[in-house]
């Protein structure tokens, strides 16, 4: 880049900076008492695959994680990207951004937290030797993330460097916008170097494990608990509440309820199905249901012969009606979908069918029409794939019901065990199948992943060069305006391909007890920090 | 005695390889594999992990690798609980089975035994329809009826215990899984050693040890008890291990950390290694319980020599 273009750049940069914010912490609203015991215990859903940033992919993982280690951004108790170990940052041309780190983050055993933390972190998630399962999703942001996570240039060629101890200065590809948000996923944070190379695998553990957050790993019992201590060291822990945070890692929906009514239990990870209203009568005053940035669709295979043909795709889309879905069979709240991208995403608008918003008799007679120009006569059968489960057999009844009665179509139902579903859906090898995705970082490219020509993702054997154009165009315009219009076109391209039929948003029905303070019903990621919480005097 | 057990164990050694090949080999041909998950992998990180874990080696070479390290004592790495070995997650996991199951059945076993012996000499009493009712109750109730009952009674109306979880051994989260199974073992002990009791009081030694005018408590305890007990012995083998099997269901009602939790989540997550040295762990038991039993019988009827 010439130096009048980058001085240009970096006055738009600098009017775009990020500004230092106040940190936020647990807020505790003005006359309300604390507990003496300032002791939290929630459950996880089940046991973290692992305590490594670097390795995690679950939201439990994750979940704990967030605790034990800060990124350069973390996300608040309202959803919102605010200053983590960064305490500013700017993009100062468009494929830059520095961080200025605080000086006083430290890691709990004492030692400076420093840029090349930061560094060392980075360059060992996106090396093909961590074997990362997250490298590909978020490593393609940074310069040269991509040819290291394939293993073409070494992690040293990453575009992150230190500019001094406490200054930090990341190279995107492209104008990526939402990189302070996507830095506070701790697959991009620091890791404490020397505790590494000490205790190798082991550095993990109680007692070895070094992080920067405002937690400290005090117990881990394999699928019993992990229990947190708050952290002395952490630079913000005169606004951390809680001394003890304790994760459950209980799966079973049931069992969470129940540890919730004998008191063992503060937050339920997620009621079970079909349980929302009856908990709703029973507990109006711990019960919660926040919309997330999630989604429920079904897979359509689109090079099958059935189902190449789009109109068969847009018929039976069309007859299921997402508003029965999800008041009478689902019943936990859920919104009704009719695109890739959910309400709450940032970076592209939700885009809906014309169809959308027909008297269901409408949809039916121009469904039926579709299916008889595409040729497909009453009594066609569909092979529908969906993991066993209680849940996703209800749905697939509905779904199965809605193209019998409309459209006379039969549908083979095919039941299989979780990890064979994946396995048929990696492999292309489905008709119809059950889905869903649950966003990484808030922006519109996180869902549009699924329908990109090429993507890991894209199940559906569907590209379109049209809207892959304008996700690109979209990505290298520095103005949001600008890029969410692009981006809002391509994925209207893309649903008029119908690659997949959209169902329902997710929300998160849970129970909280009503002493637990600081969780708030406008985290559309679901991500809550234990800074966040406090309990109240009960 | 002693070469006879020595030998015994030595007969194991090809059971034990079988019992692993054929797993090895299902766990391998069961679609899906440890690395599948609704975020798909790219392909050089799959290559990346395949490689760490020996996965991209043809099957026989990870079936020697994973002999050869299991001779070394090594079960391997446990795909799912990247964070530790599969040895440390059975360490973590045995003493917590080993004490709600085997403390369980020997709970049951005084309980079970006494009440059988009760039972058969007040035989068509009320204690006697008692221990009847009791073993019927415990055949005819399943695991997940009566454990979430005892959850609904003891931890949700009468707080007296939590209605799950585990911490360190505390007594309080012992109780309510550890009486679930009491309960269950006692229903079938107590009905067999009834029988037993019943069978051998009816025997004719037992009726010349009444003419010669021995008191009850004699002929009970020196004459009656060991013939008795033979039944409910044999009953102990297959008990331990089904207790294994019940574990699954017991440890996911009551969120124990213990070895049903390991072999549920190991077969889901297709562990290799976990459910592997599991199915190791659950051989090696099965075979030393048999070996006990066997012992055990020679113990008690002196007909029986080894």
């Amino acid at each position: 880049m010439s130096m009048p273009s980058f001085t240009k750049t970096a006055l738009v940069g600098a009017i775009l900076m990020g500004f230092a914010l106040a940190a936020s912490a647990a807020t505790v609203p003005a006359g309300v008492k604390l507990h003496d015991k300032q002791e939290m215990t929630r459950n996880n859903g089940s046991e973290p695959e692992t305590l490594d940033p670097a390795l995690a992919e679950g939201v439990p993982a994750n979940n704990i994680i967030r605790d034990l280690f800060e990124g350069l951004t973390a996300t608040n108790g309202a959803g919102t990207t605010v200053p983590g170990v960064a305490e500013s940052w700017k993009q100062t041309n468009d494929t830059t951004w520095v961080f200025t780190l605080r000086k006083n983050a430290k890691w709990s055993n004492g030692d400076a937290v420093t840029a090349e933390d930061f560094i060392y972190g980075i360059r060992r998630f996106v090396d093909p030797k961590t074997a990362s399962q997250y490298a590909s999703t978020y490593g393609i942001f940074i310069a040269n993330g991509k040819e290291v996570v394939e293993g073409k240039v070494p992690p040293t060629e990453l575009g992150i460097k230190a500019l001094d101890k406490y200054t930090l200065e990341i190279k995107t590809p492209y104008p990526v916008s939402f990189i302070p948000e996507l830095m506070s996923n701790l697959q991009l944070g620091p890791v404490h170097k020397a505790t590494i190379e000490k205790f190798g695998k082991e550095w993990t553990k109680p007692g070895n494990i070094v992080g920067n957050g405002a937690f400290t790993l005090a117990d881990w019992q394999v699928n019993s608990k992990i229990v947190l201590a708050k952290s002395a060291q952490y630079w913000d822990a005169k606004n951390v509440q809680l001394t003890k945070f304790t994760y459950l890692p209980v799966e079973d929906g049931n069992n969470d309820v129940k540890l919730f009514e004998s008191g063992e239990n503060d937050f339920v990870y997620q009621l079970p199905p079909g349980t929302y209203e009856k908990y709703k009568a029973q507990y109006p005053k711990e019960i919660h249901n926040s919309p997330m940035l999630g989604l429920r669709y079904y897979s359509y295979q689109t090079t099958d012969p059935l189902l190449k043909d789009v109109r068969v795709r847009k018929a039976l889309s069309m007859v299921i009606d997402r508003n029965i879905l999800a008041e009478k069979v689902t019943a936990d709240g859920q919104v009704p979908a009719y695109s890739v991208i959910v309400g709450g995403t940032k970076g592209a608008n939700v885009t809906t069918y014309d169809w959308a918003s027909w008297p269901m008799d409408k949809r039916v007679a121009e469904a039926k029409k579709l299916l008889a120009d595409a040729g497909v006569a009453a009594g066609t059968k569909v092979k529908f794939s969906y993991n066993t489960s209680e849940y996703h057999k209800k749905m697939a009844i509905f779904a199965a019901s809605e193209w019998k009665t409309k459209l006379g179509l039969d549908t083979e139902m095919e039941a299989m065990e979780f990890k064979v579903l994946i396995k048929n859906r990696n492999d292309k090898n489905f008709q119809i199948a059950r889905n869903g995705w649950i966003a990484d970082y808030n922006d519109a490219t996180s869902f549009i992943a699924l329908v990109q020509c090429n993507n890991d993702q894209n199940n559906h054997n569907y590209c379109n060069p049209k809207a892959e154009a304008l996700v690109e165009q979209g990505n290298k315009t520095k103005d949001p305006a600008k890029r969410a219009e692009l981006l809002t076109q391509a994925v209207k391209i893309n649903m008029e391909d119908y690659p997949i039929l959209p169902l329902l948003q997710y929300t998160v029905p849970r129970l909280i007890k009503s002493y637990v303070g600081g969780y708030t019903a406008t985290n559309s990621m679901d991500r809550y920090r234990g800074k966040e919480f406090y309990i109240i005097k009960h | 005695m002693w070469n006879y057990s020595f030998r015994r164990l030595l007969a194991t050694l090809p059971t034990l390889l079988a019992v692993i090949t054929v797993c090895y080999l299902l766990l391998h041909l069961t679609p899906g594999g440890p690395f599948d998950s609704e975020r798909k992998v790219s392909a050089v990180v799959l290559a990346n992990l395949q490689a760490k874990y020996h996965l991209d080696q043809p099957l026989w070479k990870q079936y020697l690798y994973y002999l050869n390290d299991l001779l070394h004592g090594d079960l391997g790495a446990s795909f799912r609980y990247e964070d530790w070995t599969v040895n440390q997650l059975v360490s973590k996991a045995l003493p917590i089975s080993a004490l709600i199951g085997g403390g369980s059945i020997v709970i049951a076993l005084i309980i079970g035994v006494f009440l059988g012996i009760v039972a058969a000499l007040r035989q068509n009493s009320k204690i006697d329809y008692l221990v009847m009712l009791m073993g019927n109750l415990g055949h005819a109730l399943p695991t997940f009826v009566i454990g979430p009952i005892l959850v609904l009674i003891f931890a949700i109306w009468l707080k007296w215990f939590p209605a799950g979880g585990w911490d360190n051994f505390a007594p309080r989260y012992i109780v309510l899984p550890m009486a679930l199974l009491v309960f269950l073992n006692v229903a079938t002990i107590g009905r067999v050693m009834r029988g037993s009791m019943i069978e051998v009081l009816h025997s004719n030694f037992i009726r010349t040890a009444r003419a010669k005018g021995l008191p009850m408590r004699t002929i009970i305890t020196r004459h009656a008890l060991k013939p008795a007990l033979l039944p409910v012995v044999s009953l102990i083998g297959p008990m331990a291990i089904s207790s294994i099997t019940t574990a699954i269901i017991t440890e996911s009602i009551f969120s124990i950390p213990g070895l049903g939790k390991l072999i549920s989540n190991g077969a889901a997550n297709r562990d290799y290694t976990l459910v592997l040295g599991l199915v190791v762990l659950v051989t090696v038991v099965t075979v030393l319980f048999n070996l006990l039993v066997d012992l055990a019988y020679a113990l008690l009827d002196p007909n029986i020599r080894y």
